[in-house]
């Protein structure tokens, strides 16, 4: 697999994907770290015209949980769609390019070559959560947070690094849509399906048992009275990111490559 | 039990049986080969045999069955009937063994556009286990002067130039390559078939090759296989090809009507091509002169006598036409 990795990486660190994902979670984090900003002084932020005055602000705090927790919450919901677009793009480029057909006959299985796209794929997500708990630590410090203790800088973190790791594993169907798909199209097309049932189902109380919606439940976006999900839940969420690589190998060693 | 001593009698026979083998073993063998989806035979029962150091070349119109036939070469379309064997190997998704020695061209070419042409080729050695660099390659497809640009400033020409040398950076004893001509220019074109023929003479290679223009295959193949609506309507060797071509003696005379009662009353059989007439027969193909005396001892001596040869895309579209009949 090492020779389809080495062509892997070289791909993605040609392409603009990488700095533009890497833009999309910085915002992310700049994003909570002004909503910190805010929540720390409400009328500071009306005078500076952040907050209008009819806004509530409400179940959050301006402290060093209440902004991992954010953060966290942040990189389940916008990490659906930035490493669901990473995995389409790394799979969907391939037909929309029209070189998956030199990909096929090769001495390097087909398996490999699947393998190495979701093996980049999962490398650049934890990245990028990495990237996201840096910035929110920076963020952080920099506004002057509240409440920081050791601990809760580390489960902050670890919350961070745990949704970014359950929303990517939940991406892997996405480089099976674009495959089956042929393109992006199909893929992006499912992962808004993923992403609208997620937020309805959590909202009508059944998250704990859509895949989907589990790095969000994890990540505290149910607030702070609604229990984490279950044992079910992690294991949708497993069985989810397992089929989706093996029926992605199985698609790619079995279809009929017409294109 | 005995030690073999390298270079002994015992040692190198049987490496002579397994080179002789590899030589009489078809490169590719197609038997029976079928692809259908529902009721349509996108290829119908076709069966070939390729031997080393032939350029095939497999002719047919646009969505005759050539790429679904040599998509199913390399495993990528899996036949509903019969099978295929490239270099000794049973062809199917998962068996790979054939794949280090054969390069291919499908369809257009494509390369990814953000890489120079040096990184795409780097990607297909990397993927392919090969050492060194792609230099030799590059310099071989003349493409030295876009080697570090992006692949997707490559004009056309240039982008099929790329794909050749994909399927060729690793040496293949066998290349298959669907419309390889396609959009380079008339010296394009001549370079990449003095590069084919040299690399079936001087390397051995075999080189299956898929094309619709007859005339560009006749220059450089050695056998032709004619296919349509996915079957295989007729096999042919390149060099025999003018045996296959229809040819015509075409007489125009001073009185046309008495001419042909003229030719008839001795056996042939004229019939009206709107501006004369027009024989079929071996015996005036072979004589013309005889026809010319005819007319002229009987009064009415020939303005125009020519022996008109089909041209290769008249035969080409005939044979099709059978197939269609």
């Amino acid at each position: 697999m090492r020779e389809a990795l080495w062509a892997e990486v070289l791909k993605v660190r040609r392409s603009r994907l990488l700095w533009l994902t890497a833009l999309a979670f910085a915002v992310a984090a700049a994003m909570c770290g002004l909503f910190m900003f805010i929540l720390q002084d409400p009328q500071r932020a009306r005078t500076l015209g952040l907050l209008g005055d009819k806004a509530q602000l409400s179940g959050a705090v301006a402290d060093w949980p209440g902004h991992l927790g954010l953060l966290a919450q942040a990189v389940g919901v916008s990490g659906v769609m930035i490493y669901g677009i990473t995995v389409i793009w790394l799979f969907g480029r391939e037909f929309s390019d029209h070189t998956a057909k030199d990909l096929l006959a090769l001495p390097t299985s087909r398996m490999a070559i699947v393998a190495a796209k979701f093996t980049v794929a999962a490398c650049w997500s934890v990245l990028l959560a990495i990237q996201a708990a840096l910035l929110g630590l920076l963020i952080g410090t920099a506004l002057g947070l509240p409440g920081w203790s050791a601990q809760a800088i580390v489960s902050g973190t670890v919350r961070i690094l745990v949704t970014g790791a359950l929303t990517f594993v939940l991406t892997t169907p996405f480089g099976l849509a674009a495959s089956l798909g042929r393109g992006y199209l199909a893929a992006v097309g499912a992962m808004f399906a993923a992403l609208f049932s997620a937020q309805l189902l959590a909202a009508l109380g059944f998250g704990a048992y859509f895949p989907w919606s589990v790095p969000g439940l994890y990540a505290g976006l149910a607030g702070p009275d609604q229990d984490p999900p279950g044992f079910v839940g992690y294991l949708l969420v497993t069985a989810v990111g397992v089929s989706g690589v093996a029926a992605t190998v199985i698609w790619w060693h079995r279809a009929d490559h017409t294109r | 039990m005995p030690t073999r001593l390298p270079g002994s009698p015992a040692a190198t026979l049987p490496v002579i049986a397994r080179v002789v083998q590899s030589w009489s073993v078809p490169v590719v063998h197609v038997s029976a080969l079928s692809k259908r989806y529902g009721g349509l035979a996108a290829v119908d029962e076709v069966t070939l045999s390729i031997e080393r150091g032939e350029i095939y070349a497999l002719l047919g119109l646009n969505g005759a069955g050539k790429t679904t036939l040599i998509r199913m070469l390399l495993g990528m379309i899996r036949p509903t009937g019969g099978s295929v064997t490239v270099l000794g190997a049973a062809v199917s998704a998962g068996e790979r063994s054939a794949w280090a020695r054969v390069g291919y061209l499908v369809e257009a070419p494509a390369a990814y556009p953000e890489l120079t042409v040096r990184e795409n080729l780097d990607v297909v050695r990397r993927l392919r286990r090969l050492q060194g660099s792609a230099d030799e390659v590059i310099d071989r497809l003349a493409l030295s002067p876009y080697a570090d640009q992006k692949a997707r400033t490559l004009s056309m020409g240039n982008l099929q130039r790329l794909g050749l040398a994909k399927a060729l950076i690793h040496r293949p004893e066998l290349l298959i390559l669907d419309e390889p001509v396609n959009g380079l220019d008339p010296a394009g074109v001549v370079e990449i078939r003095t590069l084919l023929t040299e690399l079936a003479r001087d390397d051995g290679a075999t080189v299956f090759l898929s094309s619709h223009l007859l005339a560009e295959v006749a220059l450089l193949a050695t056998r032709i296989g004619i296919i349509h609506r996915g079957r295989l309507l007729q096999g042919i060797e390149a060099h025999g090809l003018e045996r296959h071509v229809r040819r015509r003696l075409a007489v125009t005379s001073t009185q046309d009507a008495k001419a042909r009662s003229v030719l008839e009353s001795h056996g042939y059989a004229p019939s009206d091509a709107g501006d004369g007439l027009v024989l079929t027969d071996d015996q005036a193909l072979a004589h013309p002169e005889e026809i010319a005396t005819l007319l002229v001892q009987a009064g009415c001596p020939p303005t125009r006598l020519v022996i008109e040869e089909e041209d290769l895309e008249t035969y080409f579209l005939r044979i099709v036409g059978a197939g269609d009949a």
